[in-house]
């Protein structure tokens, strides 16, 4: 097993160590984090105003939310370039060379990053938001749990989206639009700039047939103990449910697009 | 024993034709006009195992075709390709380990890490047993002088010290086969003797079996048994490097140096050049011309100091199976 995954491991921990070689971008990144999550606090302050719950959801669940799914997308950072920038400048002819899956490298380098980000973006950037605007306390330490798991789930979704989406770039040379629409959706449906308990009614389907509310959404319910455990439970299924999809689909595509892979350049 | 089995291999690209200019794009959005391009058609051809084969042809002529299919980067559109009984593009994950690739226009190394480092990460991709690494690396940086610059990261490296590098990235895992897709491009002529000697050794001392593709006749020359030459995307020339010679080598060439000045009479079949004022050149096919007859008429009719035949240089002849002047 050790053996299996030993070249993942190094890939892993080369990403670990490239992250660590820009530090003026790195902490650009964690101010960048908290400027988002103060100007969302400062937005919806303003809509509280006097009240102290609106529709049921106090300002600290508000809060709580932002901090949390703030954080994670920021944790989570998926390349969505990988592929296409493989595929653009034609080094992915000295990928395939290698004796390894590339869906593996793919995740592994990707989960260096976020490990590294992990320690050195997301909990001081927690920290720093529970000292300032501050977060409500995980509803219990099963929920606290929980949510670890759902969280994990959650960067499970969000990595297979993106997966399925980079193997367009096989029949595609610039990508850049259809990620960026992707980027929308997941900014709009994830609850990550509008929490999504102020959705509108006619919203819920919607939200129920894709992916993107099952990524930070989930979890966050999870943490502030909205749920029951069956619900939970269901959420969580959800959650593999779809990354199993998005990934199959992903891997077809993969498989198609390898056969007429064009390299670039020589 | 065969090692490389290619029957009947092809492989066509989509190409996309645009005309210029804004009428162009627009009409390129609503109706794209697809050409396709036949890159390899229906090649054929086998390699031993330990063999050394130079693979030569002109831009875009499907050499690099040829290797990424060999190195199961492509997949075939028809046709079948055997490499030490893997299926090169089906079994792509097993058979890579075997096989080492050198492309002299990509790195394969990690931009910003020391080469060190690169060669430690393949080290972990590969699964390279701890003193099979140990004795590779060593061998290799010795052979190739590279010991000053293994701590320096990639990005800061020369042409020639990166190539070099990535030679050595290639060989790591021990491959059975190794192929060089234009290993010396770019590199000063010192270099490239480096490099030549390099794998020129390694094919005769552990017995690897090569495919080297290139520009560089010298390459050919001083690396290479065999030679397949193609063009178009099909082979016309499959053979011993030598035999090229007695193949299309049908031009021979006599320089005259005659003992003063003089105007020679035109000979029939004989192309005559004036080098300078006392010297001339002969060029004369070989079927046409008795090189014994041509000389007896040119001593018997003039006094001559100096008489020197010559071979056609492979470059030239190669230049001319390119031009499609002989087939």
């Amino acid at each position: 097993m050790k053996r299996m995954l030993a070249p993942y491991l190094a890939f892993a921990k080369k990403s670990f160590l490239n992250k660590s070689a820009y530090r003026f971008d790195h902490f650009m990144g964690i101010l960048n984090t908290l400027l988002k999550i103060f100007i969302f606090w400062c937005i919806y302050r303003t809509l509280y105003g006097a009240r102290t719950e609106v529709d049921g959801i106090t300002m600290a669940m508000v809060t709580t939310n932002f901090v949390l799914s703030i954080g994670l997308d920021a944790l989570f950072s998926v390349n969505d370039y990988y592929l296409p920038d493989r595929i653009g400048n034609g080094s992915i002819a000295t990928e395939l060379l290698l004796p390894v899956s590339f869906q593996g490298r793919m995740l592994f380098e990707n989960l260096g990053n976020t490990l590294f980000k992990l320690f050195f973006h997301f909990l001081p950037a927690v920290v720093v938001s529970a000292l300032t605007v501050g977060i409500l306390p995980p509803a219990g330490a099963g929920s606290f749990m929980m949510f670890v798991v759902s969280a994990l789930f959650g960067y499970g979704v969000l990595w297979s989206v993106s997966y399925l989406l980079q193997m367009f770039s096989f029949w595609l040379i610039n990508m850049w639009s259809l990620i960026t629409i992707k980027n929308v959706f997941i900014n709009v449906l994830s609850g990550s700039m509008i929490p999504l308990w102020f959705m509108p009614d006619w919203m819920a389907p919607v939200l129920k047939v894709l992916p993107f509310s099952s990524i930070y959404f989930t979890p966050v319910q999870i943490y502030l103990g909205q749920l029951t455990s069956q619900e939970i439970l269901g959420k969580c299924l959800i959650q593999l449910g779809w990354i199993a999809v998005l990934y199959l689909c992903g891997n077809f595509l993969w498989e198609k697009g390898k056969k007429k892979l064009v390299v670039q350049g020589g | 024993m065969t090692f490389i089995e290619v029957n009947n291999a092809s492989k066509k690209f989509r190409i996309n034709q645009r005309a210029s200019g804004i009428p162009g794009m627009i009409a390129n959005l609503f109706a794209p006009k697809y050409e396709y391009r036949q890159a390899v058609k229906d090649i054929s051809f086998s390699i031993e195992e330990g063999e050394m084969t130079g693979f030569i042809g002109p831009n875009g002529a499907g050499k690099s075709t040829t290797i990424k299919m060999l190195s199961g980067i492509l997949c075939p559109d028809s046709g079948e390709i055997k490499v030490g009984g893997f299926s090169p593009y089906k079994d792509r994950k097993k058979y890579v380990g075997n096989i080492g690739v050198v492309f002299g226009q990509k790195s394969q190394l990690q931009w910003d890490l020391p080469v060190l480092d690169s060669f430690e990460l393949l080290k972990a991709i590969y699964r390279i047993p701890e003193k099979m690494y140990r004795d590779n690396l060593e061998r290799f940086t010795e052979m190739l002088d590279m010991s000053g610059f293994l701590q320096q990261p990639v990005r800061q490296l020369s042409l020639g010290q990166r190539m070099r590098a990535d030679i050595v990235a290639a060989l790591l895992h021990s491959p059975k086969i190794v192929f060089f897709d234009e290993p010396t491009i770019g590199v000063d002529v010192a270099g490239k003797e480096t490099i030549r000697q390099f794998i020129r050794e390694l094919n005769e001392k552990d017995n690897i079996t090569m495919i080297f593709t290139t520009h560089d006749m010298q390459d050919i020359e001083k690396v290479c048994d065999r030679l397949i030459i193609i063009d178009e995307g099909t082979k016309v020339y499959d053979g011993e490097l030598m035999g090229i010679r007695e193949r299309f080598g049908t031009t021979r060439q006599l320089d005259v140096e005659f003992v003063q000045e003089c105007s020679v009479e035109p000979i029939e079949k004989v192309e005559i050049l004036e080098l300078d004022q006392r010297k001339k050149r002969f060029i004369f096919e070989n079927r046409d011309v008795k090189i014994d007859e041509l000389m007896n008429e040119l001593l018997a009719k003039y006094s001559i100091r100096d008489i020197n035949i010559s071979e056609p240089e492979i470059e030239r002849l190669i230049r001319r199976i390119y031009q499609g002047e002989v087939s």
